[in-house]
């Protein structure tokens, strides 16, 4: 049967955020542009990236991705997330190991309504006309700088993202927890392009000596009106998400 | 209505030195029971690198001993992955020859390419090109299988002029198929007259509409072989049990334990955004199929798992939308057990088969079960 994740969670509690309970209005955010990028990463290792409540996808790969929002009720902010692509029960997802936001007061508020794992740093994103470049400084250091090459137009159709899971802490109860957020996108433009890894701090990310990326796979970047959604789902980071999935609005 | 059987070969962990050849020998003495019972056809896939799922990456190799263990049976291959960087045209064409003669005129071949990241990136293709791959293929094999020399300059592999040798036994050629699982892959199917392959997604009004879209369309297509395959065939899923309640809960099992492997899987269009995958392929549309609807037994509308009355409605309802032919999977991960499967096909082939009017498994199956 599949491998299940072999995270210790209680030894990655230190890297989560802290929610304040899962009853949170929805964010509608016009004008997102995201860009992201999937690499192959080294198969190994990887199960050590999630808890067991996911399997880990064959092959392993990685999410980077960086959304500008120029627009919210944080104000304008932009964002970056490395995610393990992971399976809970049959369905597709991406769990985030860390997110960096380029502002405090967003930061702030995603982690507080949603639970993302957020610190503040130097994030940024610049399209130009033969790439679009996503770049996070931390303490000083580059710690991604990541590049979708050959701007190519698609549709936006085209288009999947997998919906994205991380653990977090609730206030409330004090318990870890892995929170689903299902955002989602109208897209209004799609490109596609080459993937390009000019940079990529591995511990920054929580991914410790195990998340190694190994081959491209591909780069979109697209503008979509976004959606953050009420959280509907949270499951156990002890089980399987088939046994520890419970929903918690409608 | 005929009736087939279908492999994907899956393999679970660990991988010790007997895992391997254990399945493949369960898989070949299914293959003899099915065709002493009457059974049409087996197909064997062709996948690449899906750990657990699938370790059928040469079918060529598996359908040769099923056709050395058995003397009715067709031997289906399909699908062969149409994309250069899998497989040169001209080894499908020799292979596919040699496999007809060797199984004297039983072969079908069925064509496809691919649906996984796992494949697609493990061979390097570019799920951009592979429907340009598979068509360019698709009308060039009859063509090396009847020409007594060919030569080809193509968009995506050109070739002097050879003789490709050798020729198949069938005259003019084996039939030929396509695996439609994308939307509008039955319409390419259609336009080349080739047979559809597993045409099986959606509510059975659903299918209804593509089979009648695809029947009207073959009628005045322009095959790319020597002739028109307008047959349309459907993969599914068997275990038939005379207690109703053995029968579903062994049968439910297959299911998920099918439904939640091929899940970890890494589709095309997951991985890669291109207009070239519209949907997520075969796996997931039979994973879903495998997790819709179910019935008070808890077993998804037409899926032919249950007691022998149950499984006859499910085959019944697929043929009264107008298919031709149905291919079972018999197992996932061994979980049923051998034995299981083999009474599994025999109480299928001696209280379901004889239901079905010209069908030529119907004097076999007479005689089907033990």
């Amino acid at each position: 049967m599949p491998s299940s994740g072999t995270m210790d969670v209680e030894a990655f509690a230190p890297n989560v955020g802290e929610i304040h309970g899962y009853k949170t209005e929805e964010w509608k955010l016009k004008g997102a542009q995201i860009l992201n990028v999937l690499y192959e990463v080294s198969n190994e290792p990887f199960p050590g990236l999630m808890p067991v409540t996911f399997h880990p996808v064959i092959p392993a790969y990685a999410i980077l991705n960086v959304t500008h929002y120029p627009e919210s009720p944080a104000g304008p902010f932009t964002i970056a997330d490395v995610r393990v692509g992971c399976r809970a029960g049959v369905r597709p997802r991406g769990f985030t190991l860390k997110s960096y936001v380029s502002t405090a007061a967003a930061a702030q508020e995603l982690t507080r309504r949603w639970g993302y794992p957020a610190s503040v740093a130097d994030v940024s994103m610049r399209a130009f006309h033969d790439r679009v470049v996503g770049r996070v400084k931390a303490d000083g250091r580059t710690i991604l700088e990541v590049e979708m090459l050959d701007r190519d137009f698609i549709g936006g159709n085209d288009i999947q993202y997998v919906s994205s899971m991380h653990l977090c802490r609730n206030r409330e109860d004090g318990k870890l927890v892995v929170v689903q957020l299902d955002p989602e996108w109208t897209f209004t433009k799609a490109e596609r392009g080459r993937p390009q890894l000019v940079k990529f701090d591995a511990k920054a990310w929580n991914g410790g000596d195990k998340l190694v990326p190994t081959w491209p796979i591909s780069a979109s970047y697209t503008i979509a009106d976004a959606t953050l959604s009420q959280i509907r789902y949270v499951s156990d980071p002890d089980k399987d998400a088939f046994k520890g999935t419970t929903q918690v609005a409608a | 209505m005929k009736f087939g059987i279908f492999y994907e070969i899956s393999v679970p962990r660990p991988w010790d030195r007997e895992a391997e050849k254990r399945v493949f020998d369960n898989c070949l003495e299914q293959v003899a029971l099915a065709d002493e019972l009457g059974f049409d056809t087996v197909w064997a896939v062709e996948h690449h690198f899906l750990e657990e799922y699938s370790h059928c990456s040469a079918p060529e190799i598996f359908l040769t001993a099923c056709a050395m263990r058995t003397k009715k049976m067709r031997v289906g291959h399909g699908i062969v992955v149409c994309v250069p960087e899998f497989n040169h045209p001209i080894k499908i064409a020799e292979r596919t020859a040699t496999l007809d003669i060797i199984s004297g005129g039983r072969l079908e071949v069925g064509t496809g390419r691919s649906a996984t990241w796992n494949e697609l990136g493990g061979f390097r293709a570019n799920p951009d090109e592979t429907k340009k791959t598979w068509d360019e293929f698709v009308r060039c094999l009859p063509k090396m299988w009847t020409q007594e020399r060919f030569s080809y300059q193509g968009r995506s592999w050109s070739m002097p002029e050879r003789a490709i040798i050798p020729k198949p036994y069938q005259k003019p050629h084996p039939p030929m198929w396509v695996a439609v699982t994308s939307p509008g892959t039955e319409i390419d199917a259609a336009e080349r007259g080739l047979g559809s392959l597993g045409l099986t997604f959606g509510s059975v009004k659903e299918q209804e509409e593509k089979i009648k879209n695809y029947r009207r369309i073959i009628s005045t297509c322009e095959p790319v072989g020597e002739f028109v395959n307008d047959k349309v065939s459907t993969v599914n899923f068997l275990f038939c049990h005379e207690d109703t309640e053995r029968g579903n809960k062994i049968g439910r099992r297959m299911l998920g334990t099918f439904n939640f492997l091929a899940a970890q899987l890494l589709a095309a269009r997951e991985a890669y955004p291109t207009k070239s995958y519209p949907s997520l392929g075969l796996l997931p549309t039979l994973r879903r199929e495998a997790s819709g609807p179910a019935d008070q037994a808890g077993v998804p509308e037409g899926i032919a798992i249950g007691d022998p009355e149950r499984v006859l409605r499910a085959c019944k309802r697929w043929e009264a939308v107008g298919v031709d032919r149905i291919n079972f999977l018999l197992n996932a991960l061994e979980t049923v057990p051998q034995e299981d499967v083999l009474n599994s096909l025999r109480t299928f082939a001696k209280h379901v088969m004889p239901h079905f009017q010209d069908s030529s498994t119907q004097a076999a199956a007479a005689g089907g079960g033990r």
